[in-house]
């Protein structure tokens, strides 16, 4: 399995801005790992080193023991895959399970596994039922679950969201929990970009928090939502949930529906109800 | 641009000076008054304030094709008063002087429309066309396609990157960027599409096709100057067309 | 109660398609109030606004059924260009929505004024006026193409409201925003509101819902399942049935709900929530 190490990493664009500041970061194979922090800190170019896409200016990037130095993009991407914010930038096919296919076929898999992983990505995104459809008869939100299908067919050890959760609705959301969780069984490390804070809380316990082109955070989420100092800095609103716990006078803490819940539903024993 | 006058010209007066001046070389035998023309163009630019950008744009345009045509002249041009040999290529005295001929008034009418763009902001061209009577939509049409270019460049650049991360080889051999070349393209092209189908949409919410006529923020004039100056074109052109039958 | 949208037994059906997106819709839309359009991706809510503005029929072709009245005339009867003074449009993508002829902010605020044929020293007035209200004045020199998403949506909506249409019909507009975006969006719309404009909005962010919408329209598979004041229709019973998101207070609560809490009423805003359940924060800190 892989583990992804950025030491003392810097980032500037060839006209000299800035794009991240030394940053460390380790993750190791199997987590799972929340990035948050406003649009502009740095949250897409830090995890475009991950993968390859960008060189570090300075400090090293290893996927696994690769330093992503010395391989194309295209190689990295073998270990670590990417899915891209906007779907239009990729789907070219006429049909969802080419699209699908694609990736696996570049990797060079023989037919069968080709075939095997395409059929369960599909499944997993919700979109087997419309594999002859031409793409661009979906809606928008169904596209994104046509190119997450065709990143997780590569069958790579390191999988890379890029804000998956914008303009999905409940079905949708709940298609992203249960996804996953199903990388998870996989052992599969899975990196998400996201603006959803309730999403975050949900299905997160590492959440990297980054501003002003560093990390100002790497903790669990509890400690970083009921972190004043954390919140001003990165400028980013705790869940509802902690909202509510805050109105109803709750200890700090809850940042989960189910644990406002249960926190709510023992106050309410305890009053004899 | 910060204008100083030559620039605060209505465009259609630098646009009809580009066209005087090619009528002129071209009426006009000979390389002398060609090169004399590129030479005005160059005081022109430097009394402008654009003469750096102007030689540069010259250069990258024009220099290579005015090599090339005339090393073709001087070598393939038929002729007799052989001047000099080298090897199998030998050069004559026709080839020289057709040579010079062709490719001065090349350089004199490139470098006129040159200067020409160099003088006059888009906006302000299309505008003039407009006032003219090109439709709003032929209008629409060239000004946005000029933003449109750069910001395909840089879809395009996205879209490579998404397919790198789908395990497309970018860098290498020639035969491996060819392949390449479809999944870049596609997607570029079926978004340009869709997204057409958008900016149809932005631009009636912005009343495009409201029957009104419409008005404009910035307003072209014409100057004195820009009455006069189309007069004095012709009257010099139909004075050098004169003399030229005449002699 | 004036209304100043009306449609009756709306269906459509795009060209390439045998379904219809749209079946049987009727419902009214208040002048002068906040309705929002919800429901899950797939269910219409796009082709709803695009009936509305009347882009169906006058701009995509196709079948469609039924009466739209937009100010007591019939859309049909409108030509194309005559809507966009009535009824403002703003949409998902900040990337399209760029006229893509304007070098400057302040030139592209001013576009549509142009295309109206309004006075140039009015357009100055009216755009001088607008990206103050805004709040993008330090914006006007910028080149639009330069502009990051949540700036190019404020410029979208900017352009649009200085043309002072009556309706406003906004589809999604911060799904691809951060949440500062979303809230300079929200703080824009917030001020139409207050100025009286009728304002159609389609989101999935309910808690924003929540706290703006006067009234809310369900659409689910195509059909409108349920109208009427966004309180009424969030404690409505049947919402459930969709699964389509609750504020997030709502949720909790329904919840508790249904796991035997006493709910005195269903809340729709943070602050509702303790008494809802018959809680005040006075009470239990003394359990601390």
């Amino acid at each position: 399995m892989t583990e992804l190490h950025l030491k003392n990493v810097s980032f500037a664009y060839p006209d000299g801005t800035k794009a991240l500041e030394d940053l460390t970061l380790n993750v190791p194979s199997g987590q799972r790992l929340a990035i948050v922090g406003q649009n502009g800190a740095g949250k897409t170019t830090a995890v475009k080193l991950m993968n390859g896409l960008l060189k570090p200016t300075e400090g090293t990037v290893h996927v696994g023991d690769w330093n992503t130095k010395d391989h194309t993009t295209a190689q990295v991407s073998r270990k670590v895959g990417y899915v891209f914010q906007n779907p239009d930038d990729q789907i070219f096919h006429n049909d969802v399970e080419s699209e699908v296919k694609f990736g696996p076929k570049n990797m060079g898999f023989d037919p069968e596994r080709v075939e095997k992983l395409t059929d369960w990505a599909m499944k997993l995104c919700g979109i087997s039922n419309v594999a002859d459809e031409n793409p661009y008869n979906l809606p928008y939100s169904v596209r994104k679950f046509v190119t997450i299908a065709s990143v997780l067919a590569m069958d790579s050890d390191v999988i890379i969201l890029d804000e998956p959760t914008a303009g999905q609705d409940r079905v949708g959301l709940d298609l992203l929990g249960k996804l996953l969780d199903e990388l998870e069984k996989k052992e599969k490390t899975v990196i998400t970009i996201t603006h959803d804070m309730e999403f975050v809380t949900e299905y997160f316990s590492r959440i990297v928090v980054m501003a002003n082109r560093k990390i100002i955070a790497d903790d669990d989420s509890e400690h970083i939502f009921y972190n004043p100092a954390i919140l001003e800095e990165s400028m980013l609103k705790p869940p509802a949930v902690a909202k509510m716990a805050n109105l109803l006078g709750l200890e700090k803490g809850i940042l989960t529906k189910s644990q406002l819940l249960s926190v709510i539903k023992e106050r309410e024993l305890t009053r004899g109800r | 641009m910060q204008k100083n006058f030559i620039q605060q010209l209505h465009p259609m007066t630098k646009f009809f000076f580009a066209l005087f001046l090619s009528a002129a070389v071209l009426i006009i035998p000979g390389h002398l008054f060609s090169f004399l023309g590129f030479a005005i163009l160059l005081l022109i630019a430097v009394a402008a304030g654009v003469v750096k950008e102007f030689l540069g744009t010259v250069m990258k345009a024009l220099l290579f094709l005015l090599v090339i045509i005339f090393l073709m002249q001087l070598f393939f041009y038929p002729g007799d008063h052989v001047l000099g040999q080298w090897g199998i290529f030998k050069w004559t005295e026709e080839g020289l002087n057709y040579g010079l001929t062709l490719s001065s008034r090349i350089l004199a009418m490139g470098s006129a429309f040159i200067l020409f763009f160099r003088l006059t902001e888009v906006r302000d061209f299309v505008k003039s066309l407009e006032d003219a009577g090109l439709p709003p939509m032929g209008a629409y049409v060239v000004l946005s396609t000029l933003q449109i270019i750069p910001e395909m460049r840089r879809h395009a650049n996205t879209i490579m990157d998404a397919q790198k991360t789908r395990g497309v080889e970018t860098e290498g051999s020639l035969l491996i960027r060819a392949k390449a070349f479809i999944p870049t393209l596609t997607p570029l092209i079926l978004s340009s599409i869709s997204s057409t189908e958008e900016r149809a949409i932005t631009l009636e919410s912005r009343a495009f096709s409201a029957p009104t006529k419409k008005t404009s923020l910035h307003k072209l004039t014409k100057s004195t100057a820009d009455r006069i100056l189309p007069f004095v074109y012709i009257t010099i052109l139909v004075g050098l067309i004169l003399w030229r039958i005449l002699t | 109660m004036k209304s100043i949208i009306e449609m009756k037994n709306v269906s459509y059906r795009y060209p390439v398609s045998d379904d219809q997106i749209i079946k049987n819709a009727s419902f009214t839309i208040e002048k002068g109030k906040f309705t929002a359009v919800v429901g899950n991706n797939g269910s219409g809510k796009t082709t709803l606004c695009n009936i509305i503005r009347g882009f169906i029929p006058h701009f995509y072709k196709g079948e469609l059924e039924g009466e739209v009245i937009v100010d007591g005339k019939n859309i049909v009867d409108y030509q194309l260009g005559q809507l966009g003074e009535k009824i403002g449009y703003v949409f998902q993508n900040p990337f399209i929505q760029v006229s893509g002829v304007k070098d400057t902010v302040f030139d592209e605020v001013a576009y549509g004024l142009e295309n109206l044929g309004v006075e140039e020293n009015e357009i100055r007035d009216r755009v001088k006026e607008i990206l103050k209200l805004v709040k993008i004045e330090h914006l006007q020199d910028k080149h639009p193409m330069g502009l990051s998403g949540g700036q190019r949506q404020r410029v979208a909506l900017a352009s649009i409201i200085v043309m002072n249409p009556d309706i406003l019909v906004i589809d999604e507009p911060t799904s691809q925003l951060d949440p500062i975006g979303t809230e300079h969006v929200f703080d824009i719309i917030r001020l139409m509101k207050e100025r009286g404009k009728t304002i159609i909005l389609v989101e999935h962010k309910m808690d924003l819902i929540a706290e703006y919408a006067d009234n809310l329209i369900v659409l689910h598979e195509g059909e409108l399942v349920l109208q009427g004041p966004t309180r009424e229709v969030f404690a409505d019973p049947r919402f459930g049935e969709y699964n389509i998101q609750y504020p997030h207070v709502t949720e909790v609560a329904l919840h508790l709900q249904k796991n035997s809490v006493k709910l005195n009423y269903v809340p729709i805003l943070d602050e509702e929530l303790p008494e809802s359940i018959g809680w005040t924060s006075l009470e239990e800190s003394a359990h601390d």
